[in-house]
């Protein structure tokens, strides 16, 4: 078996690295939001709710969370609800959206109350003040967190082979059996590959928000 | 009628009786100046003027009309809602908009506005924004700061920021306009200049209540000076009743107080 052949099969592995990847954040950083609202929320048993809900998210194993979604509802039912992959993806939105809510409120609680208060005193809706005012400074302190988060996220997405999905990882595995090990350390060059680009694209977007100092 | 009366305003934060029963009245046009010790209630009584703290009793009225009260059936304070317009507000910390260019921070309230019409503002968009920026324009000459439209916030002074603070306030026309300690965060030589500015804004258009320590500028644009202590107005008058002349005992030890050093 040549380089060239691994190769190709490391890079369809690839596809579903990538894809999970891609799925998880697109879901991933809205729910995050709201769950992050949900964990400020004034009305103090949601708020609750929400934080035991976080702390129990965070406080399993993700490998265990996939395998239950996974298994679980296949033994309460009698056949499985999701598809392998809508299982996988289903945890690593739910777990990634729980770690993005806690980066959320860190941001958004340390905005000045000052801004609140100007944005209100000038007529604009608590929604207004939000979107207009608020978010963008958050996102803007919050660029170093989720940049920590999202390359972790790609790593993760390696726990996908706990319920067979072909990944990168399980893909250079499959060539294990043919008493081949160097596909797997090869995998090493594609993920260095995939955390750079992130890098250099949250790098740059530190740099497109430093127009100002806050 | 004047423009704007205040009734019996408490507020309450726990325990602690804030405001224990404020009352005056302000005519269009006037500059009502408010000074008294710390911890006497005179942020907490603008932020009630602006909505930003809900007072516990009491009345505003503006031209005549309830803007706020307290519901007699329901008991429950009720908020006219649109009355902040009619108000506005200096904070002492400036609080601008970082993200945004100073002229910006003076149009984004205004087209925000506009928008909410959305239908008005689908057809007129065009006249709708050249009509803000040129009033943006407008202001940022009257607090002289014409060059800095594009600059961002971090990148002037105290004392620019709190012109554009100003300027920003005076976009939306408030009837009247708040100044919370408006150069008590500024280096002494950075004063002058917002109080030069608050001085000139002084017109039959719009009233003004500015919270100060100074005591001469006090002097210089008020048409009257309120004494506030422990949450009442101790001693209202003009400004030579009340700066020069004072009768309380505790404006009289408050305008003598031995500077700390
Ligand atoms: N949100 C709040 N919660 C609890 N107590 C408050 C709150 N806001 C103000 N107070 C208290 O109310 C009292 C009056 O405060 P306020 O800020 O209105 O005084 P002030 O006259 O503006 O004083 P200063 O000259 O220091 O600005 C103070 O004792 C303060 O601790
Ligand atoms: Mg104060």
């Amino acid at each position: 078996m040549g380089f060239w052949e691994v190769t190709q099969s490391l890079i369809a592995g690839l596809g579903n690295t990538c894809l999970l990847f891609a799925l998880t954040l697109v879901l991933a950083l809205p729910l995050g939001l709201v769950i992050s609202f949900g964990s400020m929320s004034k009305f103090k048993p949601l708020a609750y709710l929400v934080k035991v809900f976080v702390w129990i998210i965070r406080g399993v194993p993700l490998m265990l969370q996939v395998i239950i979604i996974y298994y679980v509802p296949g033994m309460m039912f009698g056949t499985p609800i999701l598809s392998r992959f809508s299982a996988v993806v289903v945890a690593f939105v739910i777990n990634y959206a729980c770690y993005f809510s806690e980066i959320y409120r860190g941001g958004i609680e340390s905005i000045p109350k000052g801004q609140y208060e100007a944005g209100k005193v000038l007529g604009l809706t608590r929604t207004q003040v939000f979107f207009k005012i608020v978010l963008m400074q958050v996102v803007k302190r919050i660029m170093a967190p989720m940049s920590n988060e999202v390359i972790t996220l790609v790593k993760d997405t390696a726990l996908a082979r706990v319920i067979m999905i072909v990944e990168i990882i399980q893909a250079a595995q499959n060539f294990a059996a043919y008493g081949l090990m160097w596909p797997l350390f090869y995998t090493a060059v594609f993920y260095l590959a995939f955390v750079g680009i992130l890098t250099l694209l949250f790098g740059y977007l530190e740099k497109k928000l430093d127009y100002y100092k806050a | 009628m004047p423009l704007l009366e205040v009734k019996d305003l408490r507020k309450s934060f726990g325990e602690t009786e804030v405001l224990k029963g404020v009352s005056f009245t302000l005519e269009g046009g006037e500059v009502l100046s408010i000074i008294g010790a710390s911890g006497g209630g005179k942020t907490t009584l603008l932020r009630c003027l602006n909505f930003l703290e809900t007072p516990d009793s009491g009345e505003i009225l503006v031209n005549g009309e309830r803007v706020f009260y307290i519901d007699e059936q329901t008991g429950k304070p009720v908020t006219v809602p649109g009355v902040q317009n009619i108000m506005g507000l200096v904070f002492q910390q400036f609080n601008l908009f970082p993200q945004y260019s100073v002229k910006e921070n003076l149009t984004l309230a205004p087209i925000l506005h506009a928008k909410s019409d959305k239908a008005k503002y689908r057809q007129n968009k065009k006249e709708i924004h050249d009509e803000i920026e040129q009033q943006a324009d407008e202001m940022l000459e009257m607090v002289g700061l014409s060059e800095k439209a594009d600059k961002y916030p971090c990148f002037l002074s105290g004392g620019q920021q709190q012109r554009v603070a100003i300027a920003r306030a005076l976009m939306l026309s408030p009837e009247v306009l708040c100044f919370d300690e408006p150069t008590s965060s500024l280096d002494p030589e950075l004063t002058g200049e917002v109080l030069k500015v608050i001085k000139d804004l002084k017109s039959p258009e719009r009233a003004m209540v500015v919270v100060t320590h100074e005591l001469e500028f006090a002097r210089a644009v008020s048409d009257k000076v309120i004494f506030m202590a422990d949450g009442v107005i101790d001693e209202m008058g003009t400004p030579d009743e009340v700066l020069v002349n004072p009768k309380s005992e505790k404006t009289i030890a408050f305008l003598n107080v031995p500077k700390g050093y």
